[in-house]
């Protein structure tokens, strides 16, 4: 479906001098910088599959989308989708993919929703009945029919957005890219767009690509996660796998019928690696890897009597913060993005 | 207060200077327009000694003098307005802690020096290279101009302002401005002197702000307004200053007890 | 092509859709139009209340050209609404959605600026050369409608040609209004006889921006300027020429703008 082979993405940037004097010199001569945006981007995505693409800003993500959708062309590399070289065969390739970029409308302004899904089943050939009744399951499941009729410019952000992801789907794409969907939506919006997003996985096998900032958007959607920083993929993987890689230790803390010290539990814990703290006469708190869990909690309540468990698993959100601490540490700059 | 004016001025004047391929172009579009200008009057007056009480060297001044003029007060804040009233950032400045208009009309005159100095200046003697003008001979008549310029750009700038604003009734306003915009060029003098213009219509434009915008700096600077009567033209651009007041202020309320019912 | 047309019968209608939920300025700009097309025959009116020719033209001759060069520009600025191409479409980033249909991206962004209330320029043009043509007793032959159509065909490709050059500039600097208001100037002294300007800028305007074609010389051959008609014949050439240039720069720079060629 995707295949992404030592892809590359290259900008030149003007560096603006600053103060008056600078932006004077500007006017006669620019100095310039390379960015190396994308650096050896490797990944081959099935179709069916629901994958998050994420990264802090500047990590590259913008960049490898654009790459992939056909606006951008790679400055050193190989992007198969679909059977199609994106850039090279764009006015094909483009009618197998659809694209919402969160920041960016693909609606007309002033008019109705509907107007401008006919004007796109007409850009995109597809004014048969199928395509007509394909617009209406869209309109039906994100539950456009209160509000189709409109201005768009009348529309509440969450309304416009459903509206642009059914705008994105209008021709029944095998392939669909979703740049930062829900930023500034609403709790039950962004449920709404991603139960949609999943039956339409079901149903039809479309594979989506997402960018995001909303950790719970992965979460909620996506089995594989690849991470980006500095260009480069430094993460591609299973979102459970991403958890245990940078996942923090998980907490369980016990409550137990009488007082236990630190060091009986200690002892009980002796073949596993973990720290205890404290939490109260009668509540001990154990660190330790989350693939411990089982041994930990039987070891516990084997030797212990446990009124309570409290198990705190460390969130994605968590995670990602993990990660963009430690590679920023080890990266420093962020480029272009 | 007068420190963010300041601030506001300097910062239109740097993103000016930011879009280079604007500057070189403007000046060498400008040269061409004057140039073209130049040699049409030149046709028209082929044979003829005077037209409308001007020498073919008065007119050639004139022409290269007012588009000069123009390069200074020239400005598209009025569009500008009207974007932001569409794009509705206008709520936004109308929190903040500054007079909206005031803050258009610093970044009209930071983009009226930037013109000055990039546009107007150079352009003036560039184009003196290829044709043959006089420049005013005594620093009074320099002094006359000048002043009179300036209000020439508070004239043009309390037309744009009061284009802009119709934005706030009308959202979209282009047809307006583009007339506003011709209507200008054609009445303030730029395109032909107001003194050209038969009968009735010469008076009437006299009565109009119009020729507050170019024909009274130009006709200054090129020698045809002197003493007496150019004191009194200036005096007749203050007069116009005033007036055009009244107009934005009220208009100004207007649009901001629209804005309010409105939403933004 | 086939699809380019039936899209363009869908944005006509969403254009006018779009016009009339801005009532009052869909009637100002029909109306600023007009005022900037009489606007223009004021200057030739005055002008010529103090001389009776200029370098030979006489009043009637210059307003038929004036209603031609109105008829080319008015065609072309239907289909050329982008003059803001570099604000809305790269500033603003449109050109990706643009580039993420599946249709040509130069069909799509006329097609978005369609401005169909133009067709009123050409009616206008058309009033004044039939009055100013009158004027001057111009007779028509059988064949002249037809070679009015061909040359403001031409005329129409000269200015496409011009302004998607302009506008693909865009695509190589982040200025933000760019050349064409001012080569907008340039296109307005193609409505007088070129030969009154001097050599440097009749060259411009004939071979480098060559609005003397939009308006001038396929108007001297209904006037009968036969010494002209060579340049009149030239009409066609240059309109395909200066399109085919344009349309080569506009690729150009789309593929520039993908990173392709930097």
């Amino acid at each position: 479906m995707i295949k992404i082979t030592n892809l590359e993405k290259n900008f030149r940037i003007h560096q603006a001098r600053s103060g008056l004097g600078g932006a004077f010199r500007d006017l006669f001569q620019r100095e310039y910088r390379t960015v190396h945006a994308v650096d050896s981007l490797t990944f081959e995505v099935e179709a069916g599959e629901m994958f998050a693409l994420i990264g802090e800003n500047g990590a590259g993500k913008s960049t490898t989308i654009k790459m992939l959708t056909g606006i951008l062309t790679p400055s050193a590399g190989e992007i198969e989708i679909n059977g199609f070289d994106p850039h090279k065969q764009r006015e094909k390739y483009v009618q197998s993919i659809g694209v919402v970029f969160g920041q960016r409308s693909q609606l007309w302004w002033d008019l109705s929703p509907l107007e401008s899904f006919r004007l796109l089943r007409r850009v995109y050939h597809i004014e048969d009945e199928a395509g007509l009744k394909w617009q209406e399951r869209l309109i039906e499941e994100l539950d456009l029919g209160s509000f189709i009729q409109q201005p768009v410019r009348k529309l509440s952000l969450g309304q416009r957005m459903r509206c642009e992801v059914a705008a994105a789907l209008m021709h029944k794409p095998k392939l669909l890219f979703l740049d930062e969907p829900t930023v500034g939506l609403d709790v039950l919006v962004k449920q709404k767009i991603r139960d949609f997003l999943k039956s339409l996985n079901e149903t039809e096998q479309t594979t989506v690509l997402l960018t995001t900032h909303d950790v719970s958007d992965i979460e909620a959607l996506c089995k594989r996660v690849l991470v980006m920083d500095s260009g480069k993929l430094i993460f591609d993987g299973q979102l459970d796998e991403l958890k245990q890689r940078w996942g923090s230790k998980t907490e369980v803390v016990f409550q137990f019928k009488r007082k236990i010290g630190k060091e009986e539990l200690a002892v009980s814990l002796s073949p596993f690696e973990c720290e205890i703290n404290p939490v109260s006469e009668y509540a001990l708190a154990v660190l330790f890897t989350h693939d411990k869990l089982p041994l930990v909690l039987s070891a516990v309540m084997g030797s212990f009597e446990v009124t309570d468990v409290a198990i705190a698993e460390t969130s994605t959100e968590q995670i990602v913060r993990n990660i963009y601490s430690t590679t920023s540490e080890t990266n420093g700059v962020a480029s272009h993005g | 207060m007068g420190k963010l004016y300041a601030e506001l001025i300097r910062i239109r004047f740097l993103t000016l200077l930011a879009y280079r391929v604007n500057y070189y172009s403007g000046i060498i579009i400008y040269a061409i327009n004057i140039g073209a200008y130049y040699f049409l009057w030149g046709a028209i007056y082929s044979g003829q000694g005077n037209l409308a009480g001007m020498s073919l060297s008065q007119m050639t001044s004139y022409v290269a003098i007012s588009w000069m003029s123009r390069a200074f007060y020239f400005n598209n804040i009025d569009a500008e307005i009207g974007q932001e009233v569409r794009e509705g950032k206008v709520a936004i400045e109308m929190i903040r802690p500054y007079n909206y208009l005031s803050v258009k009309t610093a970044q009209a005159l930071g983009e009226g020096i930037f013109r000055l100095f990039f546009f107007a200046i150079p352009g003036l003697l560039l184009i003196r290279l290829f044709i043959p003008f006089q420049f005013p001979d005594t620093l009074e008549v320099w002094g006359w101009y000048g002043l009179s310029l300036v209000f020439a750009f508070i004239v043009n700038t309390q037309i744009n302002l009061l284009t802009g604003l119709f934005t706030f009734f009308f959202l979209r306003n282009e047809g307006m401005m583009m007339a506003k915009r011709m209507i200008v060029d054609l009445l303030s003098g730029v395109i032909i002197p107001i003194s050209f213009f038969p009968g009735w219509t010469a008076s009437l434009l006299q009565v109009l702000p119009f020729q507050a915008i170019n024909f009274t700096p130009s006709m200054i600077f090129s020698g045809a307004l002197a003493g007496k009567a150019a004191f009194t033209a200036i005096g007749m651009q203050v007069m116009w200053v005033v007036i055009l007041l009244v107009p934005i202020v009220l208009l100004w309320k207007l649009a901001k007890r629209n804005l309010i019912v409105q939403g933004g | 092509m086939g699809q380019v047309i039936r899209l363009f019968q869908d944005y006509l209608s969403q254009y006018f859709k779009t016009k009339l939920t801005y009532r009052v300025n869909f009637i100002t700009e029909l109306v600023s139009n007009l005022v900037y097309e009489l606007l223009n025959l004021v200057f030739i009116l005055v002008v010529f209340t103090h001389v009776p020719t200029i370098q030979g033209w006489t009043l009637y001759e210059i307003v038929f050209i004036y209603g031609y060069f109105l008829v080319p520009y008015a065609l072309f600025s239907m289909f050329f609404g982008f003059w803001d191409f570099n604000e809305r479409y790269i500033i603003r980033g449109e050109m990706d959605r643009i580039l993420t249909r599946p249709v040509n991206h130069l069909a799509q962004i006329s097609l978005e600026s369609i401005a169909p209330d133009r067709l009123f320029g050409v009616i206008t043009g058309v009033i004044i050369m039939f009055f100013a043509g009158s004027k001057l007793n111009l007779d028509l032959s059988w064949y002249d409608p037809i070679i009015f159509l061909l040359l403001v065909f031409s005329s129409t490709l000269i200015y496409g040609g011009i302004y998607t050059a302009i506008a693909s500039v865009s695509f190589y600097t982040d200025s933000r209004t760019g050349i064409a208001p001012m080569v907008w100037n340039i296109q307005n002294y193609g409505r007088y006889p070129v030969d009154i300007y001097n050599n440097a800028i009749s060259i411009l305007l004939k071979w480098i921006l060559p609005f003397a074609f939009v308006g001038f010389y396929p108007s001297a051959y209904f006037l009968k300027k036969e010494e002209l008609y060579g340049y009149t014949m030239l009409t066609p050439v240059m309109g395909i020429i200066f399109f085919t240039l344009g349309i080569i720069f506009w690729n150009q720079g789309v593929k520039k703008y993908s990173g392709a060629g930097s």
